[in-house]
């Protein structure tokens, strides 16, 4: 290890949500006056609105901060804010694997929980040095001996010296400070070997190209060299490095290895950058990449539409921004005989798709309408031709199909033992095979199946924290594609097929599914002058049936004195609820009623 | 010089009631004493001195006292108020004078001196004739109160006579309905307002509905219907939505609302559409009072003051007139805009008559029972007040 690199601390903090991650993660900003208050915003870190509101963290970012500890020394710290969710562990995983540390932060009234495990276990694989700290000890009900307890007993690290802190009144901040200089250790790596960085992370500007986030793990990088990233297989001419700093970039001359830091290479595109590649030098590089490199692809498909037609065109521009900055979201054009004109977007997973989605309604001010979200299907033709499928409206009729398969997830389940029974049940109900089941300690429980996706974006994510009172966690790979007997499920309103609401589903579950969406689909169809029938089908035959009554009733008896003004604002908006309006046949129905389907509650 | 025969009708506003029944959400106040409702009747005359001189060039033809309750001023307060009507305007001598009166609230005296000073006619808030059910209206009166109240009123003279009824109320049955239709049409009253219970925000039902045993939406529908159709038996001509009356006694001055006419309301929250401009006074009694007490001082007590548009003017005159059993004739129609209806709404028209929603006799485009009582959600789907929409409609038809 050189002297410069003993004064590097890099490190992620990891934490349950809302046990106050970025609050800890402002505070330290503040601590050591690399923002000062009067800049301070609360969840400085987390900058897009989404997450500020939901408390997630969706993308990973970093900053540069410089301590002057205790002993006198100035330490260099790269504090790298990873997400949190699932559909995100890839990017997780690769974000902590540029660290040699991990504050994993507790909360004092809550203890340990989930996520706190999940996260902790996830930097333990990547073999990070894990400084706990335990935080919210200002309120009444922090219990913060307990805490130290169930930290060593249930994550089983040393928690005995531990920081307890108040990230929220800035209480024993300092104290971390000088744990991190003390129990991190600072990351070693050969300055002289040939250049070998991890991306973790990057995101797309309009003027410096693809900024890309990197831990140099041997050699050294500066302006002027020509890389090569080892996966993707382009190579580049480095224009700029340096440091990411809270409200920018700091140019550097070099980064070398232990350091965290930026580069930009004139790059168009945040596909070239892929997370988890290797960044070496275009000549007398290394020869093997990193291992853990994963392509990620979009596994979770749905159509989106704008509520009005004639935002296609803006739509298509949003989809285009995203992307720049996305490269795990793919879209291209579809049509559909009910929405119209939208695109087939392609997403990681349910969060990602509904992230997504709020960016697009709010950061571009688009309505959409959104249909439930599909896997891709391998079917095998009865003429030899294999298909993909991820559009319902795809599908081939029963005859022209030899082999339908779907795609398998092997799906690792966190759990306090109590729950064990509910959660294998939910499993089973998901037409999940056990594979194993392993105590981690006398309460912690790790179960190991294998799932079908399709099972699991619908609302797999929701029941699972229900039924385990939001302890058990989830975690997934894409395993296998497996012969399924799945069937088309179409939706008929009014006697007329409704290409929108069709999906694919197990023979096992269209019956129950079918009768669901057709009780969904009354209690959010507005009635019209005339009754509705709403029909399940699958091929041609009914398997369920609901009907909308039709409308009697829609008067204003009251002549309210004089005041037109108050009837007129009343058809008005009752004129603007109109014209959200699909026409579906003859059936009106609102954008709402597509979404309804998403959520059935099972 | 303007002429004189411009007409004009008059509504007062009396925000004072004795309580608070539990489905209204009109402007009105239950803790004032007789000393402040005096105050206010005073703001009142001197609000008509201030339009004396605007109104002119009006005949005023129909008066019509609401609330509230008029009928809870103390009646020398109630008379002074007429007689300020009679000093500042021009009132013709036909005029109808409507004034509503919760029964219970006059007596046969009060009915007496009322007709003495030009009321012709009263209007009863009477709503059911089941105790039970006016009590879970937190109504105050029984129907004995009524029945002596209208008692009274007949025996004072007055020959036309309205009374409120109220239909899909907690507690009521098509029976009971009935039950209630056959009490007044025995007392042969000249008017009949059957209003359909409308659970608005911010009243005491709105927050207790689920607990409210209402009649079911197909029960409260059949109901209007079956109600129509008695009353029509018994010599009741529908002539709006919610109104019925023997031949001749349609009310004339809420025909002047559905029929686009002018109108001057004065009070919080008093509504007027007067010379081309709708407006209201703010809904402050208080406000309304300091405000006249010291006109220099300029408080601002106008709400929503707006001037017509021709497009508005159309949207307004179809969505009133169609409330209307005789709906709209398409001549009138062409003599007040310039413009063919046919050609306009004819489209939607005619797909609403295939349906069975509306009828066309003659001239006469009007809505069937059924479609009266679907009119929002058929009145929602062809009109439009604003006036890009509406010149896109004239485009396609030039």
């Amino acid at each position: 290890m050189s002297e410069r690199q003993s004064h590097i601390r890099n490190f992620s903090i990891i934490a349950h949500i809302d046990h106050g991650k970025s609050t800890l993660a402002d505070r330290l900003l503040e601590t050591t006056h690399t923002v000062e208050s009067r800049e301070m915003e609360e969840q400085l870190l987390d900058n897009m609105d989404l997450e500020r509101e939901r408390g997630i963290t969706i993308k990973a970012r970093a900053v540069n901060v410089k301590y002057t500890a205790a002993d006198g020394e100035t330490y260099s710290f790269n504090l790298i804010d990873t997400p949190g969710h699932v559909d995100f562990n890839y990017e997780v995983s690769r974000s902590l694997n540029a660290c040699e540390g991990a504050l994993l932060v507790v909360d004092a009234t809550q203890g340990i929980e989930a996520q706190t495990l999940a996260n902790a276990y996830l930097a333990i694989e990547n073999d990070l040095e894990i400084v706990p700290v335990i935080n919210k000890i200002d309120l009444i009900s922090a219990d913060v001996e307990r805490v130290r307890t169930e930290i060593e007993d249930i994550v089983g690290i040393p928690a005995e010296n531990c920081p307890a802190v108040s990230a929220k009144l800035g209480l024993n901040i300092e104290s971390v400070l000088e744990h991190i200089v003390r129990d991190i250790p600072a990351p070693s790596g050969d300055e002289n070997a040939p250049l070998k960085c991890l991306i973790f992370d990057s995101y797309y500007d309009s003027y410096l190209g693809v900024v890309v986030y990197i831990k140099v793990i041997d050699g050294t990088v500066k302006p002027g060299d020509n890389i090569l990233m080892m996966n993707t297989d382009k190579t580049f001419q480095v224009v700029d490095v340096g440091v990411m700093a809270p409200f920018g970039l700091n140019r550097t001359d070099k980064l070398s290895a232990g350091d965290v830091g930026y580069l930009t290479a004139s790059i168009k595109n945040v596909s070239d950058t892929r997370v988890g590649d290797t960044i070496t030098t275009a000549e007398n590089g290394l020869k093997i990449p990193l291992p853990g490199f994963k392509k990620v692809v979009p596994m979770v498909f749905s159509g989106i539409y704008p509520l009005d037609g004639a935002k296609y065109g803006d739509l298509r521009d949003a989809l285009e921004k995203l992307q720049l900055n996305d490269a795990a979201l793919s879209f291209e054009a579809e049509t559909s005989a009910a929405l119209g004109f939208g695109f087939r977007c392609g997403f990681l997973g349910l969060l990602h798709m509904e992230v997504i989605q709020q960016r697009l309604e709010r950061e571009f001010n688009l309505d959409l309408i959104t249909t439930a979200p599909s896997v891709i299907y391998k079917i095998t033709k009865r003429n030899g031709e294999t298909i993909f499928i991820d559009n319902p409206v795809h599908y081939p009729s029963p005859d022209e199909i030899e082999t339908a398969t779907e795609p398998i997830v092997k799906a690792n389940i966190l759990t306090p033992v109590e729950y064990v029974g509910s959660i294998m049940e939910l499993c089973q109900e998901r037409r999940g095979i056990h594979k194993d089941m392993k105590y981690l300690d006398s309460n912690r429980t790790e179960l190991h199946y294998e799932l079908p996706l399709n099972e699991i974006i619908y609302d797999f994510f929701d029941a699972l924290k229900s039924r385990s009172k939001g302890y058990a966690s989830l975690d997934y790979e894409l395993f296998e594609y497996r012969p399924s007997k799945l069937v088309k499920l179409d939706i008929l309103l009014n006697g007329d097929l409704v290409d929108a609401l069709s999906f694919i589903v197990h023979e096992e579950k269209a019956y129950s599914r079918g009768r669901k969406i057709a009780e969904k689909l009354k209690e959010n169809i507005s009635r019209q002058l005339f009754e509705v029938p709403i029909q399940a089908a699958i091929g041609g035959k009914i398997i369920a049936r609901e009907t909308v009554k039709a409308l009697r009733k829609d008067v204003l008896a009251k002549c309210y004195g004089g005041d037109i003004t108050r009837k007129k604002k009343l058809l008005e908006k009752q004129k603007e609820g109109k014209k959200k309006m699909r026409q579906l046949g003859s059936v009106e129905i609102t954008p709402e009623t597509f979404m309804s389907v998403l959520k059935l509650d099972e | 010089m303007e002429t004189i025969n411009k007409k004009l009708g008059l509504y007062i506003h009396i925000p004072f009631c004795k309580s608070k029944c539990h489905y209204c959400d009109f402007y009105s106040l239950t803790d004032y004493n007789d000393k402040f409702k005096k105050l206010y009747i005073d703001s009142l005359l001197l609000h008509m001195e201030d339009y004396a001189r605007s109104a002119k060039p009006y005949t005023i033809d129909t008066i019509y006292i609401g609330g509230g309750t008029p009928s809870s001023l103390p009646c020398n307060d109630l008379l002074d108020l007429i007689d300020g009507i009679y000093f500042n305007f021009n009132v013709s001598a036909d005029a109808e004078f409507t004034i509503e009166v919760n029964p219970g609230t006059a007596d046969h005296s009060t009915f007496k001196k009322l007709f003495k000073s030009g009321v012709n006619r009263i209007s009863f808030g009477m709503q059911s004739s089941c105790d039970n059910e006016l009590q879970a209206l937190a109504r105050i009166h029984n129907f004995e109160d009524f029945e002596n109240s209208y008692e009274a009123a007949r025996r004072a003279g007055f020959e036309n006579i309205n009374i409120d009824v109220m239909f899909g109320i907690p507690e009521q049955t098509p029976s009971s309905l009935r039950t209630t239709l056959e009490r007044i049409c025995a007392l042969e009253p000249e008017h009949i307002s059957l209003y359909g219970l409308k659970i608005e925000e911010n009243t005491p039902f709105a927050q207790i509905i689920d607990s409210l045993n209402l009649p079911e939406e197909d029960e409260e529908v059949n109901m209007y219907f079956e109600s129509v159709k008695y009353l029509e038996l018994q010599g009741y001509e529908q002539y709006e939505i919610s109104n019925f009356s023997k031949s001749g006694k349609q009310c004339l001055h809420n025909l002047k609302y559905w029929n686009c006419e002018d109108y001057l309301g004065l009070g919080p929250s008093a509504h007027s559409y007067y010379n081309g401009y709708r407006f209201s006074f703010k809904t402050d009694v208080e406000m309304y009072i300091e405000a006249l007490k010291n006109v220099d001082q300029d408080f601002d007590i106008i709400d929503e003051y707006y001037e017509i548009s021709v497009s508005e003017r159309i949207g307004e005159y179809i969505m009133l007139r169609m409330r209307l059993n005789e709906g709209i004739n398409t001549d009138k129609f062409f003599e007040l805009f310039g413009l063919e209806f046919d050609k306009l709404y004819g489209k939607y028209m005619d797909n609403y008559k295939n349906e069975g929603y509306i009828i066309k006799k003659g001239k006469n485009y009007s809505f069937t029972v059924h479609g009266m009582y679907l009119s929002n959600y058929i009145l929602a789907s062809m009109l439009d007040f604003d006036e890009k929409s509406v010149s896109k409609i004239l485009n396609g038809v030039n």
